[in-house]
């Protein structure tokens, strides 16, 4: 098997072909690779691209390299603290050190710990294939389990984390088996602005309870507008357990993901509300 | 493809396929085989290297990603004189080590915890400990080493 290291996204999609692979980290591809799961002919491996590597500021807020490792965004004082969170409970050091956010958003698991803080902080991804360059918006990038609406040979390059108000705070939750390995059986982001102690703008998703990471735009309907320390966390998590449309598989059966989606959202307002104080 | 790193203080060069992955490359090619292959698919830490200070699964890491980085394996660790190295010392005198399988793994993720944070709490030992299983000791002692071996080491400086 042949191996690349192309040194710009150009060269990168002029090498693919459909029976050679991208890989970033490895840490998906390498499991798939071992037990014959795939077996392409050769792979172009991404991570010596340097415009593919950093997180670094912009006029339209910051941008990160596809490329960047995990372990760099969970220590990164750009980012808002739901995506530190999410790359945090990536697995365990030795994953964090070689796995890639590109790596997690092109893998498009359901439950991918970035996923979730992605879809509330409304990225937006740089995506370049033989055509050149477009944009997508992540809420039209997944369109199933470990499914992208990337074509093969199109490269993902900069994840773009558009602006916040001053005034915005996030979080994230996951519960899993394993604190080190366990995959998320949920995960819950929230990014909210809060003014004068109003939730004024909000937006709320949920993973591993639906075939994509899902934007629960209901549940933020009941939130927005309410006083961050009012009664409406029943309500709240009545709305979400309602809203996820979760399956049962080995790691989790479908009522206790409902259950759970509404719990982990609340644990994230009650630690806003004492943040507030 | 043809390769060339460090590894453990000393030029490589070895010749390897796209699909060779760095645990293979050491482990039968340099006979370096103090890093064991447990499950094979990341969750068990019995095959962690340091790649350039930091620790990685040597089963998930295809060799290619060795070529002009430094790695160190268990081998590459010593103390002064030919002696242990103070972490080797320290598992022994906790008693953390028993059948030894998970040890390498379990002393190379200290290294990197120690060389960043010589004075590691409880808690960060057991995150930076998190990626390696033990099936034998139950913990408790592998942590006592640790921080055993950070005492030592931090009364060296
Ligand atoms: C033991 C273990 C524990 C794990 N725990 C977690 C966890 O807790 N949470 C979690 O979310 N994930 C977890 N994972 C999954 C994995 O580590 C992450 O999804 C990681 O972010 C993948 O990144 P990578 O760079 O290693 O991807 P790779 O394996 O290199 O690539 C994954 C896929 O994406 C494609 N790809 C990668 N980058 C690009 C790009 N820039 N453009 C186009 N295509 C690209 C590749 O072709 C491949 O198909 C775990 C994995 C293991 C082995
Ligand atoms: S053998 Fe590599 S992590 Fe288990
Ligand atoms: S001592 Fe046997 S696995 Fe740890």
């Amino acid at each position: 098997m042949e191996y690349y290291k192309p040194k710009t996204a150009g060269e990168a999609v002029s090498l693919k072909t459909d029976s050679r692979m991208y890989i970033a980290g490895g840490t998906d591809l390498g499991v798939l690779l071992s037990e014959f799961m795939v077996q392409p002919e050769a792979l172009i491996d991404l991570t010596g691209i340097d415009e593919l590597c950093g997180v670094f500021k912009v006029d339209e807020g910051v941008a990160i390299g596809a490329c960047t490792g995990i372990s760099l965004i969970a220590e990164s004082e750009l980012l808002p603290a739901c995506l530190v969170e999410g790359a945090k409970a990536i697995g365990s050091p030795q994953i964090r050190n070689m796995a890639t956010i590109g790596g997690n958003i092109c893998n498009a698991s359901p439950c991918g710990d970035t996923l979730t803080p992605l879809v509330v902080l409304e990225a937006v991804f740089i995506i370049e294939g033989d055509s050149g360059e477009r944009r997508v918006k992540i809420e039209d990038f997944f369109i199933g389990p470990k499914r992208t609406c990337m074509s093969p040979e199109e490269i993902l390059k900069i994840i773009i984390i558009p602006s916040r108000s001053p005034d915005q705070k996030s979080g994230f939750r996951m519960i899993g088996k394993r604190n080190g390995q366990a995959i998320s059986q949920v995960n819950a982001a929230v990014s909210a602005v809060i003014t004068g102690g109003i939730i004024k703008d909000i937006r709320i998703a949920a993973g591993s309870v639906a075939p994509v990471p899902l934007r629960l735009k209901k549940t933020e309907d009941v939130v927005r507008g309410k006083a961050l320390g009012s009664n409406f966390l029943e309500r709240m998590k009545d709305t979400a357990e309602q809203e996820v449309s979760p399956i049962s598989d080995v790691r989790a059966a479908e009522e206790y993901r409902r259950k759970v989606a509404g719990s982990l959202l609340e644990s994230i307002f009650r630690a806003m509300r004492k943040e507030a104080v | 493809m043809e390769i060339s790193f460090i590894c453990n203080g000393r030029k490589r060069m070895a010749a390897i396929s796209g699909e060779t992955r760095a645990l293979d490359l050491l482990r039968e090619d340099l006979n370096l085989t103090g890093t064991k292959e447990g499950c094979g698919k990341g969750e068990c830490g019995a095959c962690t290297i340091l790649l350039d200070g930091k620790p990685v699964s040597s089963c998930l890491l295809p060799a290619a990603k060795l070529d002009g980085r430094n790695v160190l394996t268990i081998e590459g660790l010593k103390g002064d004189g030919g002696k242990l190295h103070p972490i080797q010392q320290a598992f022994l005198d906790s008693g953390a080590v028993q059948c030894g399988f998970c040890t390498p793994g379990m002393i190379l993720s200290t290294k990197a915890l120690l060389d960043n944070n010589p004075a590691p709490s409880v808690s960060e030992v057991e995150v930076a400990l998190s990626g390696n299983i033990c099936r034998c000791t139950g913990y408790g002692k592998i942590v006592e080493a640790v921080l055993l071996a950070a005492e030592r080491l931090q009364v060296k400086i």
